[in-house]
């Protein structure tokens, strides 16, 4: 009786793997980011040994929490889509493995910035969008246009279009009166 | 050629300015980002073993040559970049998927001393994304030397490409690129057209409620001028031609008005009859339309929403062609009607009293467009309350284990306030609005009593004209205000209309053969042919599967969650088409199988059980609704159904579904069980049919199914691969391929993915203390 069990905190149970400037280099390798990774070594309940240093010619970058967090818990995968580890900020991999990463993130979530609503005209259930995002005017088609706006915020939203491209508004307070009164109904 | 877009011909020429003719290309294609994702045009071709990549801006507007001319496209090519890559130096081209957008990206081929690399060829938004896949794929043949003609898919291909992806009217891509229709250009009148042909069937009877309506409103237009006019002038003056004969023209008016009323009567009972008649034949229609759709398009849109809408949108059509058709023809012949009277009577006057008519209807429109939006706001507030009552109420278990009713409160507070805050809005505007347009009614009414009573005075005009006067030009106003409201809800019925349309002109994937080949008695043989599917086109999920199964065999298939096991069963029972290769039942393609043959003699038990409203008896029955008493209880039985059905008060009379009895997975899993059974079908498919049961259960129920599988081909998908120990044959699938094939004892001898699995679940059973 007088050996208590103590209770297992989580971070026991399961061990994750975080990437830091210590056991991971990221380089150039082509237009895409290659790694090589040091863990150390350990073998599994079914005598698989796992660790050691190992390099990957292409990774791939996901973030957890793509709104919260956009440059922090950054899931780590390899061609497979087996995660490697996670960088838990951009700032553990050094700056200039930083910059690498940040411009691959920034790639691939990237989604058009919508500066002001020209027009959004509501037809047969269809909305017609037309609007200018970085000095480029764009048009696009959004069905169901209640279901297709995504509120992350009380005021940033992102639109999404019939072919599955996204839209976002940073922030609908910010946008011009004009713009807003057109949008203003579907929030 | 592989045309993947048709290059516009400035294109052509900055290309051949390059010194490549166009007819050394073989394959082109378009994307639309460039490499920091700003939105320009690279057209990308293939010629002489290269790739190059046009990058620049193509500018276009319409250029009008006359006011009745068509406008014509003026386009102008500015180049911004030319690559040019050889085709030799790479091994595998690939679409890479990200969020928002998509690139194509090429592996370069390895040089013994340097890691794999990968090159970014082109950057696109999703809006390319079908035609970079179709690109990469005959890209990579092209790479690997096969011969294009002879792909097996060639045909599907040259379809896609000949596809009219663009409005021809407007340019726009179309919203939906299987239906041809393009929302910003299509024609109201056709729609209408459409949809009166439902209509067509009662055209007496609508055309007695139109008659009967304009009776209604010339007795309508008439009862004034007997009441007032008439009565002052004829009757109640000396010099009237009905002087005195008050009883008389008494008479006269309740006799009009009588008439009006029986008439109004016949008109309603016509009208609720056709009503009844058109929703239910407009209902028929698409739930039979609905019910023709193949499984896909209902995992494309959200079902749930698709009943309640069906719904609304037939009783918003019956409502146009019922209600808003006659209802505008009447008014427009009582605005007319009235309108010429009041002329007649007194044409400066009228002129008078018309002047605020213009300004009210725009007013009344401003005011309608206003309260349009109120109503809009009030609606969606109204719905995400609702939305989220509804998601509450369904988890309330878990609200309350995790004692969160207080948060849960707090979160439906902010939203009940909202919708009251949009209430509130919506009723202030009303009340202080409509008094407004009131007054401007009340202004002309004035203007008129004031001109009017100079012209009485001065004897130009009696006082009983002047009084029907006044009424009538009351009467104007309601007309008007009508074509002001319908301007909205001619839009929701027009909707409601595209969205029926939408329903019914889908064109379900999977349709049954016109001339089927009779399957007679099966003898049960199940052949896989190198089978090829993917839920998403692109994607593919089977990816060359080829197995067969003699009559009478029982086959095991194992594999990871989302290996497509399951989708291997959707394919036999042909929820689904294959992509390319074939599946045979007896030889015969399943394609060539009517469904009627095809479900009668394959039926499944998937790890999905749905269960009808009604008893259990019905649900069991569903299968075979001629099966005797005695056949329902033997099947129950096989399934391990009957114990507990029997327990139950009402036994087979029980009712499930929606607010009756509430059954376990396990029962639930074991009564659908009993249903395939009952259907005693030759091939029997049991996709984790006792996944939800107890080790103990399903122990019982496998030894009642070992007898019942005998003689029949069955299909066996498992995760616990114990249940898989009297299958003749096991499949192994992973990725959509199946590396794997044998016996139970060959595949573990093999030690490859199935020995890995059997000893990792002998590993768990062993930690709990069962020995296999």
């Amino acid at each position: 009786m007088s050996e208590e069990k103590k209770v297992t905190e989580l971070g026991d149970v399961v061990s994750i793997t975080y990437l830091t400037r210590d056991n991971c280099t990221f380089t150039k390798n082509g237009d895409f980011l290659s790694l090589t990774v040091t863990l150390p070594k350990e073998i599994g309940p079914d005598g698989e040994e796992t660790g050691g240093t190992k390099t990957y010619d292409r990774v791939y970058f996901h973030r957890a929490f793509p709104y919260d967090h956009p440059y922090a818990f950054i899931s780590v995968l390899d061609r497979e889509s087996v995660e490697i580890g996670i960088i838990r900020d951009l700032s553990d991999i050094g700056p200039d493995a930083a910059e690498l990463v940040k411009s691959e993130l920034d790639r691939k979530y990237y989604a058009p910035v919508i500066d002001r609503i020209v027009s959004v005209k509501e037809r047969f259930g269809y909305t017609y969008w037309h609007v200018i995002s970085g000095g480029h005017e764009l048009t696009f088609t959004v069905r169901d246009v209640y279901r297709s706006i995504t509120k992350v915020t009380q005021t940033r939203i992102f639109i999404s279009d019939e072919d599955g491209n996204r839209y976002e508004i940073p922030d609908t307070e910010a946008l011009d009166r004009k713009s807003y009164r057109k949008i203003e109904l579907y929030l | 050629m592989t045309e993947l877009y048709d290059i516009p011909k400035e294109v052509k020429a900055a290309l051949e300015a390059k010194g490549i003719p166009y007819e050394k290309v073989d394959i082109t294609a378009k994307t639309d980002l460039d490499d920091g994702c700003v939105p320009c045009d690279n057209y990308i071709f293939v010629a002489d073993g290269d790739i190059i990549i046009l990058a620049g801006s193509m500018i276009g507007r319409l250029k009008r040559n006359g006011i009745f001319k068509q406008p014509k496209p003026v386009r102008h090519f500015t180049e911004l970049s030319y690559t040019h890559y050889s085709l030799s130096d790479y091994e595998e081209f690939q679409v890479e998927e990200l969020l928002s957008s998509a690139r194509i990206v090429a592996r370069r081929r390895a040089d013994a001393d340097s890691l794999p690399r990968t090159e970014l060829i082109a950057n696109l938004s999703n809006t390319y994304k079908n035609e970079a896949y179709k690109f990469v794929r005959k890209i990579n043949a092209l790479i690997k030397g096969e011969n294009n003609e002879s792909s097996g898919d060639n045909n599907e291909d040259k379809k896609d490409e000949k596809e009219e992806l663009f409005c021809p009217k407007c340019g726009r891509r179309y919203a939906d690129p299987e239906r041809k229709i393009c929302m910003r250009c299509m024609d109201k009148v056709h729609i209408i057209k459409r949809f009166s042909i439902f209509f067509a069937r009662y055209k007496f009877q609508i055309g007695a409620i139109i008659f009967t309506m304009i009776l209604t409103s010339a007795l309508g237009i008439l009862a004034p001028y007997i009441s007032s006019g008439f009565y002052y002038d004829e009757v109640l003056d000396q010099n009237g031609r009905f002087y005195g004969k008050i009883l008389l023209v008494i008479g006269i008016i309740l006799a009009t008005r009588i008439i009006s009323i029986l008439v109004s009567i016949v008109n309603g009972v016509i009208s609720s009859r056709v009503a009844a008649k058109v929703t239910y034949d407009l209902k028929k229609e698409i739930f039979g339309a609905i019910e023709r759709l193949s499984i896909g398009y209902f995992t494309n849109r959200q079902t749930g929403g698709l009943m309640t809408q069906v719904n609304n949108d037939a009783n918003n059509i019956y409502w146009f062609f019922c209600d808003i058709v006659p209802y505008s023809i009447v008014n427009v012949f009582q605005i007319i009607g009235i309108i010429v009277i009041m002329l007649i009577m007194e044409p400066v006057l009228t002129l008078i009293s018309l002047v605020t008519v213009p300004i009210a209807f725009f007013l009344i429109r401003k005011v309608f467009a206003i309260l349009e939006k109120y109503h809009a706001k009030r609606y969606s507030q109204s719905r995400s309350l609702n939305s989220l009552l509804s998601d509450i109420l369904t988890g309330i278990r878990v609200v309350k284990a995790f004692s969160k009713e207080s948060e849960e409160a707090a979160r439906f507070d902010v939203r009940n306030k909202s919708l009251a805050a949009a209430n509130m809005k919506a009723s202030v505007f009303n009340t202080t609005v409509f008094p407004f347009i009131s007054m401007l009614i009340y202004i002309s009414n004035m203007l008129v009593l004031g001109v009017g009573g100079w012209m009485v005075i001065d004897g130009k005009m009696s006082y009983g004209i002047l009084l029907t006067f006044i009424s009538y030009m009351n009467m104007v106003y309601n007309p008007i205000m009508f074509f002001v409201d319908i301007v909205y809800m001619l839009t929701d019925c027009l909707n409601s209309m595209n969205r029926l349309m939408d329903v019914m002109d889908a064109v379900p994937d999977v349709v049954e053969s016109k001339n089927p080949t009779p399957l007679g008695e099966v003898r049960g043989e199940v052949e896989f042919d190198n089978v090829v599917f993917g839920y998403e086109k692109n994607r593919t999920v089977i990816d060359g599967i080829s197995f067969k199964i003699n009559p009478g065999e029982v086959i095991g298939i194992v594999g990871h969650t989302g290996a497509g096991k399951s989708t291997l069963a959707n394919l036999l029972i042909r929820l689904y088409d294959v992509g390319s290769g074939s599946i045979k039942i007896d030889g015969v393609d399943v394609r060539d199988i009517s469904f009627d043959d095809l479900r009668k003699n394959v039926a499944i038990v998937s790890q999905e059980t749905y269960l009808f409203m009604g008893t259990i008896m019905d649900n069991i029955k569903y299968a075979r609704p001629d099966a005797t008493d005695e056949e329902v209880i033997t099947a129950s039985k096989i399934a391990g159904a009957h114990d507990f059905i029997i327990k139950l008060p009402d036994a087979y009379n029980t009712r499930i579904g929606f607010g009756y009895k509430d059954l376990s997975g396990g029962e639930r899993q074991r009564i659908s069980i009993a249903r395939a059974i009952l259907r005693n079908p030759r091939i029997l498919i049991m996709d984790e049919a006792t996944a939800a049961m107890d080790t103990q259960t399903e122990r019982r129920i496998q030894a009642a199914l070992d007898n019942l599988v005998k003689g029949r081909t069955t299909i066996m998908i498992a995760h616990r691969l114990s249940t898989l120990r009297n299958a003749d044959y096991i499949i192994v699938i992973e990725n959509g391929k199946m590396p794997e094939f044998g016996t139970h004892a060959e595949l573990l001898a093999k030690k490859g993915i199935f020995y890995k699995l059997y000893k990792l679940q002998l590993e768990a059973l062993r930690n709990i203390g069962i020995e296999e």
